[in-house]
């Protein structure tokens, strides 16, 4: 006797992301997902200036903004065969690590962290015995037995006063929750520091992006941050300075809190190293270019397939034609016009809307495929395509990873429980652990190269006549992006962005072969059809983001996620 | 501590861009003095919050559900927004205005003192332009705007003569020189 389980989170808006799962004796054996938002947002840039792409790309998604904005320009450099100089090069990089810091922190602290953590079993805790946990840890000095007294204090406070606002969303209770009272106070009190440095990252994106949300200094070709060491109105050394500290700061807060956090959630949550994998073929793609060209990267990139670590198909430069060349849509399961796998210059966005029909049509996502395969995108995509390529950093950080988390379970963990719904939490933690180490470098970098008196900044773009094809990725926190952008006559002729979100939300293709999260899915355990928080689990674990993106703020409606149990 | 005034909206998403389109028209005919800062956040979710994080007096603009005709005019104050619970939480679009208040009301750092500026839309699919009710409603946003910077005593005077603004994302099509 199976139960069908769906949940349709209807928040201010009509519905992001739908998920259907059949669950038979408490296990998951199908699953669907399913966009529940037209987008194409792509065809407002019929016809414009590619220079300006990059403005109204990163108005796709509210969250993801900086991403698109990189990828755009980078589509637009590559259909023109441009160079950009060194200190762009860098300076992008350091907007891009900051932003992803960032996304990774809200995502864990802000997003996710109340799927494992009962933020009222934390009333419970001895502030003295959290203390001297997070003590046993880390050296973070933010881990005072007065800091967590302080926080036992208010929460109990707000729980007196009825006014868990924030939390009434949490499943505490719930009898998949594990954490002792005392982890779930270290837990809540971290979620409160990181306010901070999730501020800190956005100033480092501000000074050197102008402004955040929505960065204004890129420019197709290059940057638009003046340099000179001797002028305040441009990028001179206290900025360069100011940024530094805060990315020595977050650095902190990322080893001595995040890390440890993460270690050991996974840690008490032994059983989720063990489910939620699903598809274990992984994409990602070259990031952080060290020269003009984008010929030679920091992190690797590649594909690897069937989670075989000893095979890796490198992807090694922008205009990869491994990359290009194998990257397809399919809409056979997607209400759009028609029932075609194409390449994205060869797209069209036609929607064609019909009833939520889990054997037909039943998303507005459409589903990427590689060579026909279906892949997963994100940080563990990142830290298995790395550690596979021996990328040094990344394997470091992995195997700190599963031998603290592996202490503190008091078990001897190895690579392959990272294909799993924690794996995915672990590796996206690993990942921000490196990107917080090489903003060092990259601002390094960028230091001597202006101090060798190298001021250049952008490479002016010229669009010659006739039609040019090119494409842009970005190895974003959510994983593979790529802008494809067709050009005719120096305006644009098609465009497409083919999103993290959409490689792993994306529903069946012709061939019925499941997408990673529908896969992720089967086999997760459900303990209550009526509080599905395991599938909530596996889901977070993506970072989904799927709206992209309106804003319409509900006051006076009463907000309320529709699970229903049939 | 500067007043902030912060417009809330997408405005690749029609009657989304309200909150973008009424800051436009009252920085065209209003100045703002040394103590406030005026800025669009787009549509921020949790990036929201280091914007309000221990903040002083804050207007918002953004477009708001309620049970009225598209362009009516809604005016809330704190209470209002952090008086309720909220909604699950898959993508980190959702948490947005309410959710970063009350998390930051929980930790002690919310704003202390805010007036949000809503209009009700009517259209929220791709577009960039306002609809007629909406387009409407903007002059009577900004008057609401202006208003709400006086009751906070914070500086604001209207301008002898208006500015005109040109938006980034004006739906004219530009074709490169």
């Amino acid at each position: 006797m199976s139960t069908h389980i769906t949940v349709d989170p209807v928040t201010r808006i009509e519905g992001h992301l739908r998920i259907d799962v059949e669950v038979d004796h408490g296990v998951v054996t199908k699953a669907w997902s399913s966009g529940q938002m037209f987008r194409g947002i792509e065809r407002i840039l019929q016809g414009r200036d590619p220079r300006e792409a990059w403005l109204f790309t990163q108005r796709f998604c509210g969250v993801c903004t900086t991403v698109h904005a990189i990828a755009s320009v980078r589509a637009v450099e590559n259909a023109l065969h441009l160079e950009i100089p060194k200190n762009a090069q860098y300076i992008r990089n350091l907007i891009v690590i900051a932003h992803a810091l960032h996304d990774h922190i809200v995502h864990f602290y802000q997003l996710s962290a109340l799927d494992w953590v009962d933020v009222l079993s934390a009333v419970k805790a001895d502030p003295a015995k959290t203390s001297a946990l997070a003590g046993s840890l880390s050296n973070w000095p933010g881990n005072s037995t007065q800091q967590f007294q302080a926080v036992k204090d208010r929460l109990t406070g707000f729980v007196a006063k009825g006014q868990l606002g924030i939390f009434t969303n949490g499943y505490w209770g719930h009898p998949a929750m594990h954490l002792s009272p005392e982890v779930n106070l270290l837990a809540v009190s971290h979620y409160m520091q990181a306010l901070d440095y999730q501020r800190k990252a956005n100033q480092v994106v501000a000074i050197l992006g102008g402004k955040t949300p929505n960065i204004q200094n890129l420019a197709v070709g290059g940057v638009a941050n003046a340099i000179n060491l001797d002028n305040d109105a441009t990028l001179n050394m206290t900025k360069l300075y100011q940024v530094k500290e805060l990315l020595d700061e977050m650095k902190g807060f990322i080893e001595q809190v995040y890390f440890v956090d993460v270690c050991a959630v996974a840690a008490m949550y032994p059983d989720w190293l063990k489910v939620g994998a699903g598809v274990t073929n992984y994409l990602s793609v070259p990031d952080l270019p060290l020269d003009e060209k984008g010929a030679t990267f920091e992190f690797p990139g590649g594909t690897i397939f069937d989670g075989d670590l000893s095979h890796v198909t490198p992807i090694t430069s922008f205009g990869d034609p491994y990359f290009q060349k194998n990257v397809t849509e399919s809409i056979a399961h997607s209400w759009y016009d028609g029932d075609w796998q194409r390449h994205p210059y060869q797209e069209d966005t036609v929607p064609k809307y019909s009833e939520y029909d889990a054997d037909g049509k039943y998303s507005w996502i459409k589903s990427p495929r590689f060579d026909g395969h279906v892949m997963q995108v994100g940080p563990l995509a990142q830290v298995l395509v790395g550690f596979a390529q021996g990328h040094e950093p990344t394997k470091r950080w992995a195997v700190k990873t599963l031998e603290t988390a592996g202490k503190i379970a008091g078990a001897t963990l190895t690579p392959a429980v990272l294909h799993s719904t924690l794996g995915r939490h672990a590796a996206r933690m690993i990942r921000c652990c490196v990107l917080s180490e090489l903003a060092g470098k990259h601002w390094s970098l960028l230091a001597e190269n202006i101090g060798k008196g190298d001021t250049t900044i952008f490479n002016e773009p010229v669009f010659p006549k006739g039609e040019q094809q090119g494409f842009g990725f970005h190895e974003a926190p959510r994983g593979t992006l790529s802008h494809w952008i067709v050009i005719e006559n120096g305006t644009i002729k098609n465009y497409q962005a083919v999103v993290p979100s959409t490689w792993n939300a994306g529903p069946r293709d012709a061939r019925n072969q499941a997408g990673p999260y529908e896969a992720s899915l089967v086999g997760n355990p459900v303990a209550d059809a009526e509080q599905p928080l395991e599938v909530i689990r596996t889901i977070h674990s993506f970072d989904p983001c799927i709206a992209c993106a309106i804003h319409t703020l509900d006051v006076e409606g009463h907000e309320v996620s529709r699970v229903r149990a049939l | 501590m500067p007043t902030l005034v912060l417009s809330l909206g997408n405005v690749l998403m029609s009657d989304d861009g309200l909150g973008p389109a009424v800051l436009r028209a009252f920085e065209e005919q209003y100045v703002v003095g040394p103590d406030v800062v005026v800025m669009d956040l787009g549509t921020p979710g949790l990036d929201l919050s280091p914007w309000l994080a221990d903040a002083g007096q804050v207007v918002l603009i953004d477009t708001v559900k309620a049970p009225l005709p598209p362009g009516s005019l809604r005016l809330y104050q704190k209470a209002d927004l952090v008086g309720q619970g909220t909604g699950v939480r898959i993508s980190p679009h959702d948490p947005g205005v309410k959710e970063t208040l009350l998390a930051l009301e929980f930790a002690g750092r919310a704003p202390t003192d805010i007036a949000l500026v809503g209009i009700v839309p009517e259209v929220t699919t791709m577009g960039l332009d306002l609809s007629p009710a909406v387009a409407a409603a903007v002059p009577a946003a900004v008057r609401a705007v202006a208003a709400a910077l006086e009751r906070f005593g914070a500086g604001v005077s209207r301008r002898a003569e208006p500015i005109a603004l040109e938006p980034w994302w004006s739906a004219e099509v530009r074709i490169p020189a």
